[in-house]
């Protein structure tokens, strides 16, 4: 394998070339004493001294995080996840100046990866930067250990096209201010309840039980609407406006072509990354947790079956433009788990195109108008979320919820569903399925 | 008759600003040092520890900061540090004048104008213990106990005044109070259960835990995301995060470091069985807490009676009436004080003072490192 000399240069060549350069402007939310810290790290760093700079960059990590656990998520400060961001930047740096051996460059993709979910883009979105000239020096979870340097590992690599790097981004920090804590919040005694997470926001959601395939019978409920490729305009006044879900047949026919999504394509472009994982078949059940782990560590426990080979890519509904926010706010999640994976009924503050890949999803909307009807929890943190289990209700205690009315669908490759915001939804997973979801306002 | 030495402090944890601890050398220091502080060597009875500097304050009103901040000032009964404000009680300039509460930029070296200031009553004069002992601070409950300062605005708050505070103690987003009856009140943030209402909700204004009615509490500490209380009796309540072990209990992520007190059973990560657990000391399986949302009673060795306690961040110190320190949560930076940076979910003696033959009075900690005063042991 190309030693360390190559790894060191490809990383130091996308840092700034000054140590005027490597530093973050920062407001008045951080304190002096950590602008002080960062300054003298940057100077440990230029100065080769990568041992106490190492130290330095815990220390800016440690600190800021304690920042990021401070209050509520959405109230934590931009610069104090720039920090953070900035200070996985320099430890990733410094942990391959030494060796570049595979050791070393896992910790430190570990590191950016921690950045990536966590921090906020700093110095021109460089750790996704640093994270893809990492990958390229590690071998892939398929190959076996490396002989004796005899691979380039950048021969066997495909290269990244941009709708994969939409993905990629997607699989490593869309779910930022949705998972936050280390793993697992075990709480002692009383009822569980899920941190301070409102959303089932982790990528992959892995049974806990197997259950025989349920296939429930549609045409006994009320369908979902399916409209072949309608006009911009006629989704906005029938649907986006009143607030009505629809499957959209056909628009991803008009999607680039052909592209093959396979385990192996996703272990080459994912597989070293460390992604959020929920484990638990519901995360209202008592043994959800949520733990991180890389892609291949996912695959490897969770996955058995091959996806079939498809041949759909994936862009940006045009049906998006309709929305207040620009491009850069569509937040893009890809889900990823095996069949009998549950999304418990809940709702969204965004409109959702929810755009099947590969395998189907049973999938019931109710209205908020029914709010009432489906027992919301109703504590702050879980109010968006059902008591109800909505295919094994318990009508004793939720009597209301017999009568609700509700739309219903599978959902199959290649269509996309609409569903308006704070419509009420519960997905099942009938086969092993991989979904894109498209969260826009 | 035995007399009572006068008692110095030591230090250990984390000095990455150069604050005094110990030597000094390094960053860290992970087995307790004596303070060497700067400038005379006079009688420090109050420590208060921000991240990167350090507050004392001698019996003759003189206060120094090491660290970030570098300074020296007379005039002080108290002092409160954080990065953010420097908080002082200051005497007022003529006599009689009353106290003065001024707040500073730590790095203002107390020259220039206050960021500001405000005249406290009379009744700010406050009692020394006797015996020389260094008392915790009133501060950041201000004298008079209608109010108390806070680095994040809103600055100065009032406290009802049929709160009767005795002491306030501040976490990153939770605040405890003791009244004089011993009862504990809590309010703030309350995701990571250090509120001890049995939920994750948050309240806005003091609410008494009902856990702990009933019980009269002696001391209450705050760290950033948990609380602790001692009894009277010397019992020791804990709730919060424990994410470090902080709490004493079964840490998740001590587990997969191998280092649980209660883990030190469990095998190696199978794979496919995600399911992590502790073993107990009957030998049965108990959970990992990351979360205590009500008071939980802390077992010490049996026959030891707490009656100091004092949190920094993440890692928790008790003083036993017998004279000994137990401290246990994030050891990273040494702040633990057992010669090495392991983080523990259980109670661990620090033995430097009992190889001394010094008796631990008081602790105060920062929040990546703790103080001590100690004495040395009476000869019989």
């Amino acid at each position: 394998m190309a030693g360390a000399g190559t790894l060191r240069e490809a990383l130091r060549a996308l840092l700034p070339p000054t140590k005027e350069e490597l530093t973050l402007q920062l407001g008045e939310t951080v304190e002096r004493s950590v602008v002080r810290l960062l300054r003298e790290a940057v100077e440990l760093f230029c100065g080769g001294r990568g041992d106490e700079c190492l130290q330095a960059s815990e220390a800016i990590l440690d600190y800021s995080w304690e920042k990021l656990n401070t209050g509520p998520w959405r109230d934590v400060h931009r610069d104090w996840r720039r920090v953070y961001a900035f200070g996985c930047l320099l430890k990733a740096v410094c942990l391959c100046e030494e060796t570049g051996d595979a050791g070393a460059v896992a910790a430190a993709l570990r590191v950016c990866d921690m950045g990536l979910l966590m921090g906020a883009a700093i110095l021109g979105d460089i750790l996704t930067k640093v994270a893809a000239v990492l990958q390229a020096h590690l071998p892939s979870g398929k190959r076996p250990a490396p002989g004796p340097a005899q691979e380039q590992p950048h021969e066997k690599r495909r290269n990244l096209r941009p709708q994969d790097s939409n993905l990629l981004r997607s699989l490593s920090w869309e779910v930022v201010g949705k998972f936050r804590h280390s793993p697992s919040e075990d709480i002692a005694g009383t009822e569980w309840q899920r941190g301070n997470v409102a959303h089932p926001s982790c990528i992959f959601l892995p049974k806990a039980r197997h259950d025989h395939v349920r296939i429930p019978d549609v045409r006994s409920e009320r369908t979902v609407p399916r409209l072949r490729c309608p006009s911009l305009q006629h989704f906005r006044k029938h649907f986006l406006v009143p607030g009505r879900p629809v499957i959209l047949e056909g628009v991803a026919d008009q999607w680039p072509c052909m592209k093959k999504w396979s385990l192996e394509y996703i272990q080459d472009v994912a597989g070293c990354r460390t992604v959020p994982v929920e484990v638990g078949s519901r995360y209202t059940d008592e043994e959800w947790s949520q733990t991180l782990m890389t892609v291949n560590e996912f695959i490897s426990k969770y996955i058995r079956d091959e996806i079939p080979e498809l041949k759909r890519d994936i862009s940006i509904p045009d049906y998006c433009c309709l929305g207040d926010g620009d491009e850069e706010e569509i937040t893009i999640n890809a889900w990823f788990g095996p069949q009998g994976t549950v999304s418990p009924l809940h709702q969204d503050p965004q409109q959702n195109f929810l755009a099947q890949v590969t395998g189907r999803k049973y999938i019931r909307l109710y209205s908020p108008q029914e709010s009432e009807a489906l027992y919301p929890h109703d504590t702050h943190l879980l109010h968006n979320t059902s008591q109800v289990d909505v295919e094994n209700p318990d009508l004793e205690k939720f009597p209301k919820f017999a009568e609700a009315p509700f739309l219903s669908c599978i959902l199959c490759p290649g269509e996309i569903l609409f569903i308006p915001v704070k419509y009420w939804h519960y997905v099942r997973a009938l086969d092993l399925s991989f979904s894109v979801s498209f969260w826009w306002s | 008759m035995a007399e009572e030495r006068r008692g110095s402090w030591f230090g250990f944890g984390f000095c990455g600003f150069g604050q005094a601890l110990g030597s000094g050398r390094g960053r860290q220091v992970h087995s307790p040092e004596p303070l060497q502080t700067p400038g005379e060597d006079a009688d420090v009875c109050r420590v208060s520890a921000s991240w990167s500097y350090t507050a004392f304050v001698t019996r003759g009103g003189r206060l120094e900061l090491s660290g970030s901040a570098g300074c020296a000032a007379g005039g002080c009964r108290d002092a409160w540090a954080s990065e953010a404000l420097l908080v002082v009680l200051r005497a007022g300039p003529g006599r009689g004048a009353g106290t003065e509460l001024q707040a500073w930029a730590p790095g203002s070296a107390l020259s220039g104008e206050p960021l500001w200031a405000h005249t406290v009553g009379p009744e700010a004069e406050g009692e020394d213990a006797p015996g020389g002992e260094p008392q915790a601070g009133a501060l950041p409950l201000l004298p008079g106990a209608r109010a108390y300062v806070s680095p994040r605005p809103p600055f100065y708050s009032p406290l009802a005044p049929e709160l009767r505070a005795r002491r306030l103690e501040l976490g990153a987003e939770h605040a405890l109070l003791l009244d004089e009856a011993g009862q504990v009140f809590s309010w703030g943030q309350g995701r990571h259960g250090q509120l001890g209402h049995g939920t994750l909700e948050a309240e806005l204004e003091p609410r008494p835990l009902e856990a702990l009615q009933g019980v009269p509490m002696a001391e209450v500490a705050a760290g950033g995301w948990h609380s602790v209380c001692v009894s009277e009796t010397g019992d020791i309540y804990i709730w919060g995060w424990n994410e470090s072990g902080q709490l004493a209990l079964p840490s998740r992520s001590l587990a997969e470091v191998g280092k649980t007190a209660a883990g030190e059973a469990s095998g190696p990560k199978e794979d496919g069985s995600d399911v992590r657990t502790a073993e107990g000391e009957s030998g049965g399986l108990a959970p990992f807490i990351a979360i205590q949302p009500f008071p939980a009673l802390l077992d010490l060795p049996p026959g030891t009676d707490a009656v100091k306690a004092s949190c920094g961040s993440r890692h928790t110190a008790v003083v036993t009436r017998t004279g000994e320190l137990y401290t246990w949560g994030w050891g990273k930076y040494g702040q633990l004080g057992h010669e090495d940076t392991s983080s523990l979910d259980r109670p661990r003696r620090v033995e430097y003072f009992v190889d001394k033959r010094l008796q631990v009075r008081a602790v105060s900690c920062g929040p990546w490192n703790t103080y001590v005063y100690a004495v040395e042991k009476a000869e019989g």
